[in-house]
Formats: structure tokens, C-alpha cells, sequence
């Protein structure tokens, strides 16, 4: 069988099979056995379980149920409400303030944890009843809520640059670091953005009346701001010893653990509930990750020994006759709209094998192209019908709230991560500036 | 229909670019299609620990690696990668196999086990790459390094903690902090893959002048070859440790001399010598476990007699 | 449903739900490995066995969890059109469709199976330093793929009961 022959067939029977709404991990693990048996030859029946042992032996993988775990013992002990009223106080006055004081909570909670799902518990127990009681519009909190808690992979520690890292071969260390400054700058967008909307329309974000704001003391208004400590704390202990090379990555997973439910025993909030909630939860995400990413390096392994990866690189470079960009720009779409329908894991393990040798080759830098990487999935967790966001969402928001509002909710939001990503594209400082000065002999 | 091969390397692509790719598109181009292998880099179908398995089991066809790396199930494994400090230059290693009777050996034990054995070849030096320097024997205390298992489990006698981790990982490794440094390869192995980005020093001392490595296949797979491509196989690989040879014996030193990236040290003669009569006694204990390791350390130690006999240029000292 | 089913899938589910526990709670002892490996590199003699061993005990902790992260509804569908089914729609396709992850997950269990076998046969050990014998870990790697066969029999026999309008 001709090699695009292959390919074709191995993608579209995936994407049929998940539209049955099969659980990810079985249809793509099905694809694989079914190609591996019928067109690998001798010994194609091993290459399924070839790919436990890969992973296995991927050690940053280790990091998965750590940062997890953070993340839940963080959102269960709502070890964020004081930070929370920090920002509520001090942004409230403003039109909007509410709304930017979320954005800013995010920052720092994705300081704290790898993924999205932390970020979006605290901001729909914490944030959102509040900001719906002040009369915030519905549309513009549940967007803010989605797109402040996707900085969560972007901001360090992020599992999804382990991941990438993972299939790049590229330095954990230097990925983290290319993330922040892009972090704070959507943040930054998304600050402007609401700034912009609430003063020209006040009735979306209303901000504190005067004799609310009376209420509170300089006194009780510095006092609050003590609560900004402890992120900054559990921060620098779990990333300066790594980026001085006095842990390891895995190490540092589990300084980052230990000191989380440190503050949670300190604060009195460390339950048997939250270490029930936490510890199940922790692993049900863990088994849903590696359970995808074992069933995609099996399909990724088969599809380049069937000489598919080789037919779509052959179709892109020499058939097309395309430039670097025109490719770059091309792969990035299409990850845009895989992200529609993909599990972002799913997407980077069955697709970033053929894109990452390929955008080596085409000169680009892969610290900064793992940046752009990130970007898309925080657009597909945002983007309908399959994403995260979404889903969490729906999951968290009260029943006035409903999908198609979290739908039309996150339109604005999109754009504005496109233009990010577009800014960050055109100017590749952005991502590379930090890591280069930090590791930068 | 052509004969179509997946072939296997231990060596990421930086590497292979130049240790395998050569050999493979000369086999490709004078095959003339009929017969075809397609290269696949460390871990890129199966990774490097079940490499042997899938090699006898036919899932990969061919393979090139060291023993010791690809864990293969042999009484050779052992001295797979390399022996410690059994060899001094490139050329020990196919004389070895050639006039001394390794070939015979390695050969007999592989069929046994389902796979041929098609050539074995000198590949680099093993030195030490660290991020701190090494100028005593006290310095390799608690190093985490990357290295061959049977290096490993000498090297723990001087104190340093073996890591073993996928080819591909050792970068990265280096950077994020599970490992200090890497007892692999030569000088020009570090500059080609980029592991003098990530070290600091380069220790000259080495613990073998070049480590062995081979070409084998999956015995079904190797007889359904008609003779004459079978010789081409034979004679490219050939090639391919030929172009080791020189390569590295160009690279090791013009990198010494030239590039700043690694700072030499050494340990004293002196204290070195220690290691090399450890090296002694580990052989020993190698040739205790059973009578085929026996025979192999009789070889070398019967060779090693020979060249020190011959004097220099052979041995010095 | 005839008894032996109905006894069949409450036994699973029971199973799994006690092995999925117990990986559960491995969290804490990988934690307590990468710490000792933390302090004892602190303390200037790194140990040999600490990678190694949080590698196998996370095989330990996603393999033999998996099972019970069926049961809790965390392996994610792209359910598209999945989601606004009806109960009984669902289980029709999931009928069909949960024969090929079974299938899946049997070729998965051949293949460990194999490699198991080798493992005994040669008395594989890792190639590293410390040089654990690595058939413990491929039998998990077998065990973890029975249970959830076992555990997608079971949905099938659910997914068979609500089409014909009973629950188990
Ligand atoms: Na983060
Ligand atoms: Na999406």
C-alpha cells in the first residue's frame, strides 16, 4: 500500500471511530493494533506494548501526578480565597477591576500548578459567584475564568511543556522560562482587553461603589497584600533550586507538593476531604493522560514504521514546494482546528512527530516553536466542540449559565490568543529573551 | 517485490547523520532496489531496551548497537560497549575480532539466541564529560553519570552513580539535573551531538581507547537475503566502521586543540594506574562468571601481553 | 440477565475498585522516593535506585489504576455527539464500539505476555547499575491489561442490560 495511502486511512478511521464517542485512549490504541497487525510484517503484534516500555523510561512523566496533585490540594483547600480578596480589594475601584483581579489570580495560580484544571476550580468556586452577585456580565466573567486559567500550561511549571519536551528532546528547563514572558504578556492582552470593554461599556464590569470601598482600611488593604507571599513562596521553592541545577525536574515536582500542602497544613485547611478529593482526582487525570499517551506512541511508532511520517514530509517539503513560513503558518491552523475536536495530549503525541523533526529542519528554533505549541492548546481547550475549558465550565457554572453562552463566551478570547500568538511568531524575543539570559553561558 | 529492511541505530540523528546514514544510502544506491533499508534513529520504533527482543522476534529487522546497551541476552553482553581499559586504539578492535577470534565467538554465541552477527567495528573512546572538573580520582565521588551498564558497574568502585536514560534524554538530562556529567564517548561525539553545550570539562584520561560495536540482524531475515546482497551488507557495514575510524581519529584530536567549549583536565599518572589495576581485578571477576567470559578475557589479556611485548608504537611504558 | 453476568460484573467492579485503591495510594510512595532521592542527593551520595524505582512504581500507579479510572468516568470520549444521546443510543454504539478497545487492550496483553516470557526466559534485568529484574514490572504491565479487560467485559454487559432495559 502507497505511503499517503496509509496515512490517510490511519487518520480518518481515528477520527471516525471518536466520533462514536469511544473513549479517546481505545480508539486511537485501536487504530494502531488494527495497522501494526495487518501492514507491519513479522512481529507487528509487539508494537503496542514497545511503547509502555518507551514510556516508562520518559522520567519527566514522573512529574504528571505531582503537579496534579498541587494543583487539587491548591483548588480543595481554597488555599487561594485570601489572594482572591487581595486582588478583589485592591482592582475592585476600577471598572472591570473584578474582572482584571481574576486574570491577575490566574497568573498566580498557574504559578503554582501545571494545568488548567486548578485554575478553573478556584475560579468558578471563588471568583465567578462574586462576580456574577457585582452584576458582571455572564459572557465576559465565564470567558475571563476559561482564558486566565489556560495560562496555567503556559506560566511554569507546565505539564504540557514536559510533554513537548518529551517529544522534542528540548531542555525542561529552558521551555519553562521561554513561557513566561509570553504568559504575562496574553495576560497583559487580556487585561487590556477588559479595560478597554468595561470603561467604554461600564454596565459589563461595574466597579465598587464608593461606600463599599469606604469600608475597607488602608490598614486592612496592606494587610491583605501579605497574602500575594505564599504563591511567590511555593514558586521559589520548587523553581530556584531546579533552575540553579540543585534538584532535578522530578525533584522539584516534589518540593513544589511538599510545600503546597505545608501552606494547606498551616492554613488548618489540609482535610481528610481534601486529601481524599485530591489523591482520587489526582490519579483519575494521571491514568487519563498516560492511558492517551501510551496509546499514541503506539500509533505515532506505527505510523513512522509504515513510512507514513516519511509521505507527509515528502507532501509538505518537496511535492508542495512550500516555504519555512507558509509551513509554520500551515501547521499551526491545522492544529487550531485539530483543537477543536482533539484532546490536546492526544494532538501533540499523534502530531508533533512529524511536525517537530520537520520545523528542525526548516531552521526554526524549538524552544520558541514548543511556545507557539502551548499557545494552540490553550486555544483548543478553549475552542468548541471537544475542550477542556468547556467541559470545566460547564461543570462549575450555575444553570443560568448556559452552553451556548460559554460557547459565544470564549469568542473574544480566541482572538485575542491568535493575536498573542501571532505576536509571538513575528517576534521570537518575546519567548527566547528570558531562557537566553538565564542559561546563557 | 524488493526486499525491504527496518534497520535500527543506537544513535540519535545528530550522530547517525554520520555513524550509519553513509553506510545505509551507499547499501540503498548500489542495491539498485532490490533491496531497500530504511533507517530509524535511538528509540524512534521500539525503545533501546526492548531493541534486542524486537530484533529477534523480527519486529525489527536489523540493528546497530553494542551489546551492553541493547541488553542482548548473550555471555558477550558484558563486554559489549566497551571493556574497561582493555583496549588502547581503534585498530585493537578489529584485530580482536579478526586474528585473535572474537569474530568465531560473538558469531556462535548470536546464533544461539536467533540473530546474526554481521560485523563488529571500533567506534570511539570513552572519556568522562562533566560539568565540573575532574582532576583526581576523589572528584568522580557521587557524580551522577551517564554510561555503559557494564561501565557502570565498575565505575561504582570510584564512587560514581551510574544513570542510565534513552540516548535521545542525555541533553536533556544534563539540564534539568538528573545527571553531572556522561562516561560515553570521545571529544568528537560531544561536539557533533551537543553535549559540549551542556558540560563544562572533558576529562583525557580514557577508560578505553574505543569501544565495540556491531551490526546484527534477525537470523530468518539475514538467510531470505540472496548471497550476493548478503555481501554487500558485509561490505558496506564495513564501511561504515571505516569512516568511524578515521573520523573520530581526526576529530579527537583537532577538537582537543581547536574548540574552548570543554576544558582538558587529567588525573596524575600516578592515580590513574589505580583504575587501570581495578580494571584488572574486575576482568578477573568477569572471567569467574563463566567459561565463554573466560575465554574471552583469556584473548584479550593474551593480546594486551603481545602488544605490550611489541613495545611502541603499540604500547608505551 | 442471566445471574452468572449480573454476579460477574458486581465482582469486577468490586475488584477494580480495590486494586484502583491501592494504586491510588502509590502516589505516596513515588513522593517518597523522589524525596529520598532529593535528600540522599543532598547528603552527597546519590542513590542508584531511586529513578528506577519511581519508573516502576508509576507503571504501578497508571496501569493498575486504570481499571477504576473507567469506573469513575475520567477517561475522556470526544463526544461530540455522544453527549446528547439517549441512554439506551449510548449503549448501542458503546456495545459495538467497546469490542475494539477490547481488542486493543488484548493485543496490548499479548504483547506484554511476550515480552514477560523473554523477560523469565533470559532473566532480564535493566541495564543499568543497579540491575533490577524487570519481569515484575512486565508482569504488572500483564495484569494491568487483564483487569481492564475484564473491567470493558463489563461495560458491555451494562451497555447489553440497558439496551434490554434492565440495570445491573
Ligand atoms: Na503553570
Ligand atoms: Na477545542
Amino acid at each position: 500500500m502507497p505511503y499517503e495511502m496509509i496515512a490517510v486511512l490511519m487518520f480518518s478511521t481515528m477520527l471516525l471511530m471518536m466520533l462514536t464517542g469511544q473513549r479517546v485512549f481505545g480508539v486511537i490504541g485501536f487504530v494502531a493494533v488494527v495497522a501494526s497487525l495487518a501492514l507491519w510484517g513479522t512481529g507487528g503484534q509487539t508494537m503496542g506494548f514497545s511503547a509502555a516500555m518507551k514510556l516508562m523510561k520518559w522520567y519527566p512523566m514522573l512529574t504528571l501526578p505531582m503537579f496534579v496533585f498541587m494543583g487539587y490540594v491548591m483548588s480543595e483547600s481554597r488555599l487561594a480565597e485570601d489572594l482572591y480578596k487581595m486582588f478583589h480589594v485592591w482592582f475592585g475601584p476600577v471598572p472591570g477591576g473584578l474582572a482584571i483581579g481574576t486574570i491577575l489570580l490566574m497568573v498566580m495560580i498557574s504559578a503554582m500548578n501545571g494545568l488548567s484544571v486548578a485554575g478553573m476550580a478556584i475560579g468558578s468556586t471563588i471568583a465567578l459567584p462574586e462576580l456574577l452577585r457585582r452584576r458582571y456580565d455572564k459572557l465576559m466573567v465565564t470567558g475571563v475564568i476559561q482564558a486566565g486559567s489556560s495560562l496555567g500550561i503556559l506560566i511554569p511549571p507546565s505539564v504540557v511543556l514536559v510533554l513537548y519536551a518529551m517529544i522534542a528532546r528540548q531542555p525542561v528547563g529552558q521551555l519553562w522560562l521561554a513561557g513566561v514572558m509570553p504568559g504575562l504578556l496574553m495576560a497583559g492582552v487580556f487585561i487590556l482587553y477588559i479595560a478597554v470593554r468595561c470603561t467604554l461599556n461600564p454596565a459589563l464590569g461595574p466597579a465598587l461603589p464608593a461606600e463599599e470601598r469606604a469600608l475597607i482600611t488602608r490598614a486592612e488593604k496592606f494587610r491583605l497584600l501579605r497574602a500575594g507571599v505564599l504563591p511567590l513562596l511555593i514558586f521559589g521553592t520548587m523553581m530556584g533550586p531546579f533552575v540553579y541545577g540543585w534538584t532535578s525536574l522530578v525533584e522539584s515536582s516534589v518540593i513544589g507538593v511538599a510545600a503546597t500542602v505545608g501552606a494547606a497544613v498551616i492554613k488548618r485547611r489540609f482535610t481528610m476531604e481534601v486529601f481524599e478529593v485530591a489523591t482520587r482526582s489526582t490519579l483519575a487525570i494521571s491514568c487519563m493522560f498516560m492511558w492517551i499517551i501510551l496509546a499514541a506512541l503506539s500509533f505515532g511508532a506505527v505510523f513512522d514504521g509504515l513510512g507514513a511520517v516519511k509521505a507527509i514530509e515528502g507532501l509538505f517539503v518537496e511535492q508542495m514546494g512550500l516555504g519555512p513560513w507558509t509551513i509554520l503558518i500551515l501547521m499551526q491552523l491545522s492544529f487550531l482546528i485539530m483543537g477543536m475536536f482533539l484532546d490536546d495530549t492526544a494532538m501533540l503525541v499523534i502530531v508533533a512527530p512529524l511536525y517537530v523533526p520537520l520545523v528542525g529542519a526548516l531552521g526554526f528554533d524549538l524552544i520558541w516553536y514548543g511556545v507557539l505549541y502551548t499557545i494552540t492548546c490553550q486555544i483548543a481547550y478553549l475552542t468548541p466542540p471537544f475542550g477542556y475549558n468547556l467541559f470545566l465550565m460547564r461543570a462549575f457554572a450555575p444553570p443560568e449559565i448556559t452552553m451556548i453562552d460559554i460557547w459565544k463566551s470564549v469568542v473574544p478570547f480566541v482572538i485575542l490568543m491568535v493575536i498573542s500568538l501571532v505576536l509571538i511568531m513575528v517576534f521570537p524575543q518575546v519567548a527566547l529573551w528570558l531562557p537566553e539570559t538565564v542559561y546563557g553561558k | 517485490a524488493p526486499i525491504k529492511w527496518r534497520l535500527q541505530t543506537y544513535a540519535g540523528a545528530a550522530l547517525g547523520e554520520h555513524v550509519i546514514k553513509p553506510a545505509i544510502d551507499s547499501f540503498n544506491k548500489i542495491a539498485e532496489g532490490q533491496m531497500n533499508i530504511e533507517l530509524y534513529f535511538a528509540d524512534q520504533l521500539v525503545p533501546t531496551g526492548e531493541l534486542f527482543q524486537a530484533m529477534q522476534s523480527g519486529t525489527i529487522d536489523a540493528v546497530q548497537s553494542d551489546d551492553d546497551s541493547m541488553a542482548s541476552p548473550t555471555e558477550v553482553t558484558v563486554f559489549g560497549g566497551y571493556f574497561p581499559l582493555a583496549l588502547r586504539y581503534s585498530l585493537d578492535v578489529p584485530a580482536l575480532f579478526n586474528s585473535y577470534g572474537l569474530d568465531a565467538i560473538w558469531k556462535e554465541e548470536y546464533a544461539k539466541v536467533g540473530v546474526q552477527h554481521i560485523s563488529a567495528g571500533s567506534w570511539d573512546p570513552c572519556n568522562f564529560a562533566t560539568k565540573t572538573p575532574i582532576n583526581s580520582l576523589a572528584d568522580l565521588q557521587g557524580k551522577r553519570v551517564f554510561t555503559f551498564p557494564t561501565a557502570g558497574r565498575f565505575l561504582t568502585r570510584f564512587g560514581v552513580v551510574p544513570v542510565t536514560l534513552p540516548w535521545e534524554d542525555v541533553e536533556v538530562a544534563l539540564q534539568t539535573g538528573e545527571l553531572d556529567g556522561i562516561a560515553w564517548s570521545g571529544i568528537t561525539e560531544d561536539y557533533t551531538v551537543g553535549w559540549a553545550n551542556v558540560t563544562e570539562y572533558f576529562l583525557t584520561n580514557n577508560i578505553s581507547g574505543a569501544w565495540i560495536g556491531h551490526f546484527f540482524a534477525n537470523m530468518d531475515r539475514w538467510n531470505e537475503v540472496p548471497p550476493h546482497l548478503q555481501e554487500l551488507l558485509k561490505v558496506c557495514f564495513e564501511q561504515s566502521h571505516y569512516y568511524r575510524q578515521h573520523w573520530y581519529w581526526a576529530g579527537e584530536a583537532r577538537l582537543r586543540v581547536n574548540e574552548t567549549k570543554l576544558k582538558l583536565t587529567t588525573i596524575p599518572d600516578a592515580e590513574w594506574a589505580n583504575v587501570e589495576a581495578e580494571a584488572v581485578k574486575f576482568w578477573d571477576e568477569i572471567a569467574a562468571e563463566s567459561e565463554v567470559k573466560a575465554k574471552v578475557v583469556a584473548v584479550i589479556k593474551q593480546y594486551n601481553e603481545t602488544m605490550t611485548k611489541a613495545g611502541v608504537p603499540y604500547r608505551f611504558g | 440477565m442471566p445471574r452468572s453476568i449480573i454476579i460477574f460484573v458486581r465482582l469486577v467492579d468490586r475488584l477494580n475498585y480495590g486494586v484502583g485503591r491501592f494504586a491510588m495510594y502509590l502516589l505516596f510512595v513515588l513522593m517518597g522516593i523522589l524525596l529520598w532521592s532529593t535528600i540522599s542527593k543532598a547528603g552527597g551520595a546519590p542513590s542508584l535506585w531511586t529513578l528506577e524505582m519511581a519508573q516502576f512504581t508509576m507503571v504501578g500507579y497508571y496501569i493498575l489504576g486504570g481499571p477504576y479510572s473507567m469506573q469513575m468516568g475520567s477517561q475522556v470520549r470526544m463526544d461530540l455527539a455522544y453527549a446528547r444521546w439517549s441512554d439506551r443510543k449510548r449503549a448501542w454504539w458503546d456495545a459495538f464500539t467497546v469490542l475494539a478497545l477490547i481488542f486493543y487492550l488484548g493485543v496490548m496483553l499479548w504483547g506484554a505476555v511476550d515480552s514477560s516470557i523473554y523477560s523469565l526466559t533470559y532473566n532480564e534485568r535493566s541495564p543499568t547499575a543497579w540491575r533490577p529484574y524487570l519481569w515484575p514490572v512486565k508482569l504488572v504491565f500483564c495484569l494491568g491489561f487483564f483487569l481492564m479487560i475484564l473491567q470493558s467485559l463489563a461495560f458491555l454487559f451494562r451497555d447489553i442490560a440497558t439496551i434490554r432495559g434492565e440495570t445491573i
